[in-house]
């Protein structure tokens, strides 16, 4: 079977996935829901790991593999073709999703058991990972809306699950709509793009028409800014990050599912993507790169007071993304192969410990009867063993610690930041600061990480009532996933990069990262360095910002209880506890703004129809008035034919006599 | 000649079968009313079919020859009833003829007399057969819902079709008049007598007046377009000039000669013949211009004078044609912008709307809002096409970005479902006015396609209205809450319309958007004027999801919260199904068959709309030289590169 089968065989599984549970759930044998889900994700995952096999043994400089072009509508100028390609930089993307959904799936099976909408839960689910799978592989820009838009339309179904609980309701239609708002700019974008680009919407193309014919500079920044947008609400980044804390209304491991691995790296994956083109607007790569600065540190203050364990993790996914958005950035200044692979690795990473994390979250919601107030439990390591122990590894790569799958990824992103603070020819103060945000921001991600592994697990026992009997350690369905994610956290990064590069070398034959290494090589007149370097000073100091954020977690939380905040410390508490208030000033600037504009356009038309209606009288008030001229009196007509003949008369007379 | 034939009695079947069913449903037992209606829909449903399939299937439309239409199996068509055979693509049907044949009356003019001349082209051929389906769901949905007078409210509704079908079937600008009017009346007894508020026949005297008024100032266009464009004549021998009016119009014996204008012939009232003339009128002031400008920088010393004033005059009389044309623009658009609607001229449609029965609501937006847009593309852009390019996006694009953003407003301040329907629809078909005024390919096939995908979705969500309308007999949104956990299958049929309705990519809407959005871009757009109407209009996607979205969610979502059903309900209890189920499964399933594989549709509309879209070319060029079509850019830069 030839590659390009195999592209379009890695869609079809969710998709087919999607089509055997709808059969399923017709023929009422919707308990058995999972099992097309979870065979179509393995498949999936499978022919994922034989691509890339593939091409990590290809004997070609910059593997590609397309599918045969299939028109999905084509009218003047704008033709759009359904083709997948299938390079370095999608197979990556691809495997993970689907490894990582795979596992969920397990999860879910047992996790959503006795749960009335089962077959709905797996159905969507499905049709979430095809989406994200044509989403990574689409080399088509109307193409990868498409799967863009889908995902965002699964995340709507699964965080609004629980329908009938009015909070999950709120969570979903906020999550579509500020995803969508992004997503103006982002089909902005692409037309800008389609123009200056030959009229091209197919990417390869598009990208190969940019590099000859170079748009100018102005034209760049904006369609990389409008393409950035939508990345900023698929991504939550700043200012468009609200929806995703909120989107844990939905059941756990649809959190895992978004957090980890689909959904939210999209943005990340559109930029790395797009890397050619924002090779070309500096100033537009600055600008990612201080949003994820800016996320990244934000998103850490507002998680270091959270109660809800949900919540803490929710934070500290937008703050990750932050930081693979603060690697992109650096594109350009630094080779872009290495940025983008600082970012990706990230996100590989990042995509096992966050499902661990989420699905370890979930089996203690399991354990507790829906409780994830981390408040009402505590000291749990006695009671889940697996949980506890799989959390911990979690933990440790999140915060960074050494030899953890979070510590390499996080090493090469400072790195690179670091480096691009030192030698950038533009901007070198802001990525300066940038790069000691980033440092902060590690530090603070351990303390809070930490502090919640030590509510939750560590000090005396405690259990709430809601629990009743189920406090025990979950099922093998639960904790065997929870088992395979860990070993790849902890081992996820050790194995791919440090030995022997073989994660950057290979993301680096990239086509589309091979051309913005070109385009940077010409810019600045220097040879891209193809490999990341291991930079003792930074990992060193990397990891001392996380210990220490560790060390004061242990010191203040080690009793598994919340302390007292002390006094002068509480209105920066309340700030972080508070999110910020940014929900309540987005309320007040925008939602309600809207809403009484709203009202106001519908009293205004009731206005216009007044207006309308007032038209509509004048015939009857002209007629109104001349009415009384026809009053049946034979004198009046008389009158009124003299007075009439003697105007007439004078008239002429007047006009002949001048 | 065989198959012409019998298109042409499909075509004379197509227009003509609704009012046969009509009489039929009249008078016969009412009981068996609503069966029998069902039976004609779906007869006519299978006649529609027939002629789409031979005509795309079988017989293909010709590609590109010729800048008018050229409609196909046109009754009366010697080539198509005699042995001519090639199509002349017209008429011998004169319905009234003005004058005696005229002396110059060869074959290729027209007569002076208005005709029945129907015919079929791309354009209309897609929006007859969504006429024809969607007649067909409102006859179903009507099924349970029109229990009084059955007869008569199915044979009004089969009179309405006839109508519609004939505007969009006719070549003849007064024939258009005549059945674009003629809905008015079905429209008028059908709200009036089966209306649901009390309201009702203030509402249906509204919409008649209303729109009779508007289209008084149409009828005025259309009079006025007849009359600017009689058949320009070969000032030399009198006979029509059509080719090449350069050549032929300047003095053959000194080619630099005075540019010499053609001489007004006939008038005529054919769609195709209007535009031919129009264009040739259009180009000879043109190129009388031109030829001015050349003779004053040939001209010798003494000669410069008058020759300068022979300039001035050539380029007064342009400005004079122009003023009229732009007047008889806004005159042509009067009416049509009453009827899409156009804000701020929509303010019979909320009471109308919501006075009506579902069905005809259902109606009035999926098809009779479509006459008015479809009135742009045949009428207004062919034959006045430089007032389009003028006062095309910068008014009406302006306006209907403005109908983007105000009705998704009002949209989402309305309570009453059937209202949010109502204003969701008109946010959206101020899209289409401004992807209609974009004038390229991109953007008039986005918009043609637009049409039906609208239709379909729009139709759907009123007929989705009906299920709740028929249990609970109240709209009222706030009434409403958590049906999703009582209806799943209507919930998802529902979402599936509201999906397609906010332009979710694989369903409908989304292709057409795209396209319409893409037109947009053109660089001969892009002024501020094309920027901001692209921003206003991928706003109004987001406007839209925003509405929609809280619609859903106050609905569908939460604990569950139900009006009191009604005593005597006709329909099964339960969730959506049987019946009811039909029509909308039908058109979700259809949404969901154009948005992955909307690319026959466009093939059928391809030659027509590169017709329109040439006119619209070369009325830009006469206005502005500098303007170049960027296809023409593309074309010249592969062919570069390749070389």
């Amino acid at each position: 079977m030839s590659d390009p089968d195999l592209a379009l065989l890695a869609l079809a599984f969710p998709l087919g996935a999607v089509f055997l549970v709808a059969l399923l759930a017709t023929l009422r044998c919707g308990k058995y829901a999972h099992l097309p889900t979870i065979g179509g994700f393995a498949m999936s995952a499978a022919v994922s790991v034989v691509m890339l096999v593939n091409l990590v043994t290809s004997p070609e400089a910059h593997p590609a593999i397309h599918t045969e072009p299939l028109t999905w509508f084509s009218a003047g100028l704008l033709n759009v073709s359904f083709t997948l390609t299938v390079d370095p930089l999608s197979a990556v993307m691809l495997t993970t999703v689907t490894f990582i959904a795979t596992w969920i799936a397990i999860f879910s099976a047992s996790y959503m058991h006795h749960d009335e909408g089962y077959a709905r839960y797996f159905g969507i689910m499905s049709l979430f990972v095809f989406f994200m799978c044509l989403l990574v592989l689409a080399n088509n820009f109307l193409v990868l809306l498409a799967g863009w838009e889908g995902v965002g339309l699964c995340s709507y179904l699964l965080v609004g699950y629980y329908y009938a609980k009015p909070s999950a309701a709120a969570a979903a239609r906020k999550a579509f709509l500020v995803t969508r708002l992004g997503d103006v700019g982002f089909v902005l974008g692409i037309f800008v793009l389609w123009r200056v680009g030959g009229y091209h919407t197919d990417m390869t193309l598009l990208f190969e028409h940019i590099k000859n014919v170079p748009p100018s500079s102005g034209t760049m920044v904006a369609a990389c800014l409008l393409l950035f947008c939508g990345a900023v609400g698929k991504s939550a980044q700043l200012p468009l990050y609200v929806w995703l804390p909120d989107a844990m209304e939905g059941p756990t491991p649809v959190s895992a599912l978004i957090h980890a691995a689909t959904m939210v790296t999209a943005g990340v994956y559109l930029l790395a993507r797009c890397a050619p083109l924002f090779v070309l607007a500096p100033s537009v790569q600055m600008i990612v790169c201080v949003t994820g600065g800016l996320t990244a540190f934000l998103a850490a203050f507002i998680a270091l007071t959270q109660t809800d364990l949900k919540r803490v993790l929710a934070y500290s996914t937008v703050s990750q993304l932050g930081f693979m958005f603060m690697a992109l950035g650096t594109s350009g200044v630094v080779t872009p192969s290495l940025a983008v692979t600082a970012a990706i690795f990230h996100l590989f990473t990042h995509a096992f410990f966050k499902a661990l994390l989420f699905l370890g979250s979930g089996s203690v919601m399991h354990a507790m009867g829906d409780v994830i107030d981390m408040r009402k439990f505590g000291g749990l390591r006695r009671v889940m063993p697996i949980t506890h122990i799989t959390f911990l590894c979690g933990c440790a790569a999140l915060a960074g610690l050494p030899i953890f799958a979070g510590f390499w990824s996080k090493d090469q992103i400072l790195d690179v930041l670091d480096h691009a603070g030192h030698h950038a020819l533009r901007y070198q103060m802001v990525y300066f600061t940038v790069f000691v945000l980033s440092l902060l921001t590690a530090g603070m991600t351990a303390y809070y990480t930490f502090r919640a592994y030590f509510l939750t697990f560590w000090g005396e026992t405690l259990i709430p009532p809601e629990a009743g009997h189920h406090a025990h350690e979950s099922p093998r369905g639960m904790t065997i996933p929870l088992i395979v994610l860990a070993i790849g956290a902890v081992f996820a990064g050790l194995a791919v990069e440090p030995l022997t590069h073989g994660f950057s070398g290979f993301l680096a034959r990239t086509p589309g990262l091979h051309s913005a290494n070109e385009a940077y090589a010409t810019r600045v007149n220097l040879a891209p360095t193809e490999h990341p370097h291991f930079n003792l000073t930074i990992a060193a100091a990397g990891t001392g910002v996380s210990l220490f954020g560790i060390a004061v977690a242990f010191v203040l939380f080690r009793s598994g209880k919340l302390a007292e905040v002390p006094s002068p410390l509480r209105p920066i508490h309340a700030m972080s506890q508070n999110k910020m208030y940014v929900d309540e000033v987005y309320y007040g600037a925008v939602v309600k703004p809207a809403e009484l504009l709203a009202n106001g356009s519908r009293q205004f038309d009731g206005f216009l129809d007044s207006l309308a209606r007032l038209v509509s009288f004048l015939p009857r008030l002209m007629a109104a008035a001349l009415r009384p001229l026809q009053n049946g009196l034979v004198q009046f007509y008389a009158l009124g034919m003299i007075l009439g003949l003697a105007v007439f008369v004078s008239f002429v007379v007047f006009k002949v006599s001048r | 000649m065989q198959l012409n034939n019998l298109l042409v009695y499909l075509l004379l079947a197509v227009l003509f079968a609704p009012l046969l069913v009509a009489l039929a449903v009249r008078w016969c037992n009412p009981k068996s009313a609503r069966a029998v209606a069902v039976y004609g829909s779906v007869l006519h449903l299978l006649i529609t079919a027939s002629l789409v399939v031979l005509n795309t299937g079988y017989m293909g439309f010709e590609k590109h020859s010729g800048l008018a239409y050229e409609p196909q199996c046109v009754p009366g068509d010697s080539g198509v009833s005699g042995m001519a055979g090639t199509n002349e693509h017209r008429t011998s049907w004169n319905l009234l003829t003005l004058a005696p044949p005229h002396a110059l009356n060869d074959y290729r003019s027209a007569p002076p007399a208005i005709q029945f001349f129907i015919g079929l082209d791309g354009l209309n051929l897609v929006m007859v057969a969504l006429t024809s389906l969607m007649f067909f769901f409102a006859v179903l949905v009507s099924w349970s819902s029109i229990t009084d007078r059955a007869g008569a409210y199915y044979a009004w509704l089969f009179v309405l079709q006839t109508a519609v079908i004939g505007a969009f079937v006719s070549f003849d600008i007064v024939l258009f008049y005549l059945f674009f009017e003629l809905t008015l009346v079905p429209v008028f007894f059908l709200i009036g007598f089966w209306g649901v508020g009390g309201a009702r026949r203030d509402a249906a005297r509204k919409f008649f007046l209303y729109t009779l008024f508007g289209s008084l100032f149409t009828l005025v266009g259309i009079i006025g377009v007849v009359l600017a464009n009689p058949m320009p004549l070969n000032p030399d021998s009198g006979k029509p000039m059509y080719n090449a009016p350069t050549q032929e119009a300047t003095n053959p014996m000194n080619p630099l000669g005075p540019h010499r204008m053609p001489t007004p012939g006939p008038i005529t009232f054919s769609i195709p013949q209007l535009i031919k003339n129009a264009y040739m009128w259009d180009t000879a002031h043109d190129e009388a211009v031109k030829s001015a400008i050349h003779r004053v920088s040939v001209a010798g010393k003494n000669a410069t004078a008058d020759r300068q004033k022979e300039l001035d005059d050539a380029r007064a009389t342009v400005a004079t044609r122009r003023t009229m044309i732009a007047w008889l623009f806004f005159a042509l658009m009067a009416g049509l912008a009453v009827k899409i609607p156009i804000v701020p001229l929509h303010t019979w449609l909320p009471a109308a709307y919501s006075e009506a029965p579902l069905p005809i609501t259902m109606l009035l937006t999926a098809v009779l809002a479509k006459l008015g847009t479809y009135g742009i593309l045949r009428i207004v852009i062919p034959i006045v096409p430089e007032a389009a390019v003028v006062y095309g996006l910068p008014v009406m694009g302006t306006l209907g970005a403005i109908g983007i953003v105000y009705a998704a407003f009002c949209a989402y301040a309305q309570r009453d479902l059937k209202l949010l329907a109502a204003y969701s629809s008109v946010s959206h078909l101020g899209f289409l006015v401004i992807g209609l005024f974009a004038m390229n390919r991109e953007a008039l096939s986005g918009s043609v396609l637009h049409m039906v995908n609208h239709g379909l979705s729009a139709g759907a969500m009123f007929a989705l209205l009906v299920f709740l309308s028929q249990r609970y007999r109240t709209l009222d949104a706030t009434q409403y809450g958590g049906l999703w956990g009582k209806y799943p299958r209507y919930t998802f049929f529902t979402i599936v319309i509201c999906l397609a309705g906010v332009g979710m990519p694989g369903l409908n809407n989304f292709v057409s958007e795209m396209l319409m959005l893409a037109g947009l871009f053109d660089t001969r757009n892009l002024k501020l004027v094309g920027y901001s109407l692209a921003i206003v209009s991928a706003v109004g996607i987001l406007l839209s999801s925003w509405y929609i979205f809280t619609m859903l969610r106050r609905v569908f979502f939460g604990p569950l919260q139900e009006p009191a059903r009604i005593e005597a309900v006709t329909v099964p209890p339960g969730d959506i199904g049987g019946r009811e189920l039909v029509p909308v499964a039908f058109m979700a399933a259809l949404c969901l068959t154009l948005g992955l594989y909307p690319q026959p549709l466009l093939d059928v509309i391809e030659t027509d709309v590169n017709r329109v879209s040439q006119l619209a070319n070369r009325a830009r060029l006469r206005i502005d030289p500098t303007a170049v079509n960027p296809a023409d850019a593309v074309e010249s830069e592969r062919q570069r590169v390749y070389e």
